[in-house]
């Protein structure tokens, strides 16, 4: 009779731990390096977009409200005991993997994640498109151009150059790349390299973009040599790049929250970081006019902002 | 006096109805919202189709990026003109109300176009999708239609283990797929080719699992049958392609036409 009592409330407890289990939303913990950033701002509102439709919790931490926001993160993390945190900056995922190194972190908005303290449990979505993408759109208006000309440093970008020459040379397109020690160099670098290309690639490097004077020189030598340039940011635009794609900040958070369910439902590798999912594109048609470019225009329908000269 | 009066009164009548005639067009407005794409350029379709209009009889543009707002107007029988999906147009069609097509879009000579589900080659069949993220460009509602359409009554229970990641177009979507972001991706078919073109090796790695039935393209409606000034509007909007900057306009909204419908 005993055993029978026993097990009566064994079942019992059972289904009230399975019930309390499925009552419980799963919850994650966002934490924003600043809030008030628009792009962060953006990626975070896209995320919360797509939880709120699969009836996901979150809470919100934003590091540029607290003053001490280590010590506070560390307490609402015991406090809330999230599936997962999502981190957005670099900021946020430093602080969040001090704190919480044996939760399951998602990132994304983090510059060069490759530089990242990445552990086992961690999952991001990267900041920029992979250069795969990139040329692959870049030939969708251009399909004609064979030879791309970029600079770099050694130090910081070999490794993203040596990718950018593998996959341009998948799409049949010789990348001719010159490296520079530093910004002095860039001159000369030019001198060299602008008769061999179609077109100049501005790629994120920090020896190349040290200085705005640098950046000045790049487009005036492509100026007076006729040369295009393509971007990866649209902060270019304004000085006379004809193209810019770069990632889709809104795509970003969704991409995030897509990746947040399935790491939940443990659907994901361990470790898996993808590249940005959707682009945004800025087509300079000033600047090609000026150089008499042509470009694919079934290509118009990919474009989010066309610049025209003003008149 | 008496030779003046005629001639001054022939005068006004003249200044006035040029007056009338050059501004009974103010207002006029062609309302767009499309849901097969979530491209975010609604600053650039403003200004290029109103630069265009405006000049071609004084005429407006006004795109929308929410399906609530751009069928508000409708109700409110705001626009002269609508152009929307056909998707679109039909759903509200079922909801009675009274929009009938008066031009389709055109591209490369088509009218129509399929929507195409496609994965990696080792994705054969669609059970496996089960618990995987399906890309596509357009509102959440429509990729959800597409592929429902596509799963059939089958395979429709799959939809609930199915995550849709919106993109905002075509290409980002199939590119998704290559490069490991989604298991599959929903596209029009010319989304296809377009990536044989751009990245041949990638496109090779592709194969389609199912197509959706086939439907217009962008449609320009009206609400009632097209009075004077909206069927000058519509010869306007018809006649985009032959000129260069109607030409680029069009293209912006992925047609390179129309053609009018009998």
């Amino acid at each position: 009779m005993k055993i029978m009592e026993f097990c009566k409330v064994l079942i019992l407890l059972s289904v009230f731990w399975v019930s309390a289990g499925f009552a419980q939303p799963s919850k994650v913990l966002i934490v924003n390096s600043d809030n008030a950033v628009f792009r962060y701002g953006t990626i975070a509102s896209e995320f919360k977009k797509v939880l709120q439709q699969n009836a996901y919790q979150w809470t919100e931490f934003n590091l540029n409200s607290h003053a001490d926001a280590e010590a506070e993160l560390k307490q609402l993390i015991q406090q809330e005991n999230p599936v997962l945190i999502y981190c957005i900056g670099t900021k946020a995922y430093s602080l969040a993997r001090n704190v919480a190194s044996n939760k399951k972190l998602l990132f994304s908005a983090a510059i060069n994640w490759r530089r990242l303290d990445i552990g086992e449990g961690t999952y991001g979505v990267a900041n920029e498109l992979s250069s795969a993408q990139e040329i692959s759109l870049l030939r969708y208006f251009f399909p004609t151009i064979k030879n791309i000309g970029l600079l770099y440093n050694d130090k910081f970008s070999r490794e993203y150059v040596e990718t950018i020459k593998k996959d341009a040379s998948a799409l049949g397109i010789n990348i001719i790349n010159q490296p520079i020690n530093d910004a002095q160099e860039i001159g000369d670098a030019l001198n060299e390299l602008l008769p061999k290309i179609d077109m100049f690639w501005i790629i994120s490097d920090p020896v190349v973009l040290s200085s705005k004077a640098s950046v000045q020189q790049i487009f005036q030598s492509a100026q007076q040599r006729k040369k295009p340039v393509y971007a990866y940011s649209d902060v270019f635009i304004e000085q006379g790049a004809v193209l810019a794609i770069s990632a889709d900040l809104a795509t970003i958070g969704r991409q995030s929250a897509s990746l947040a369910l399935m790491v939940d439902k443990d659907k994901v590798p361990e470790g898996t970081v993808q590249n940005p999912a959707g682009s945004t594109v800025t087509l300079n048609k000033c600047a090609l006019d000026a150089l008499r470019l042509n470009f694919n225009q079934d290509a118009l329908d990919s474009v989010n902002k066309i610049v025209e000269c003003n008149k | 006096m008496k030779r003046i009066l005629p001639v001054f009164f022939i005068f006004s009548v003249f200044i006035t109805g040029s007056y009338w005639s050059a501004y009974s067009n103010v207002g006029s407005t062609i309302y767009f919202y499309n849901p097969e794409t979530n491209i975010n350029n609604f600053a650039t379709l403003k200004t290029a189709f109103d630069t265009y209009l405006v000049n071609h009889g004084g005429y407006y543009f006004q795109p929308f990026d929410s399906r609530e707002n751009f069928e508000a107007v409708i109700k409110e029988k705001k626009g002269d003109i609508y152009l929307l999906s056909s998707w679109h147009l039909k759903a509200l069609q079922q909801k009675n109300v009274p929009l009938k097509i008066a031009l389709v879009g055109t591209s490369k000579g088509n009218t129509m176009q399929r929507k195409v589900l496609s994965t990696k080659k080792d994705i054969a069949d669609v059970s496996m999708l089960k618990n995987t993220v399906v890309a596509g460009a357009g509102s959440e509602e429509y990729i959800h239609s597409v592929l429902k359409q596509i799963l059939g009554k089958e395979q429709e229970a799959l939809l609930k283990d199915i995550k849709i990641l919106i993109v905002p177009k075509d290409i980002d979507a199939i590119m998704a797929v290559g490069f490991g972001m989604a298991s599959a991706a929903i596209s029009a078919e010319s989304g296809l080719d377009k990536l044989a073109m751009i990245n041949p090796n990638q496109f090779r790695e592709l194969h389609s699992l199912g197509f959706s039935e086939k439907d217009y393209l962008l449609v320009a409606a009206t609400l009632k049958k097209p009075e004077r000034q909206e069927a000058e509007l519509l010869e306007v909007l018809r006649k985009m392609s032959e000129a260069d900057a109607g030409g680029e306009n069009l293209k912006l909204l992925g047609i390179d036409g129309w053609r009018a419908m009998q």
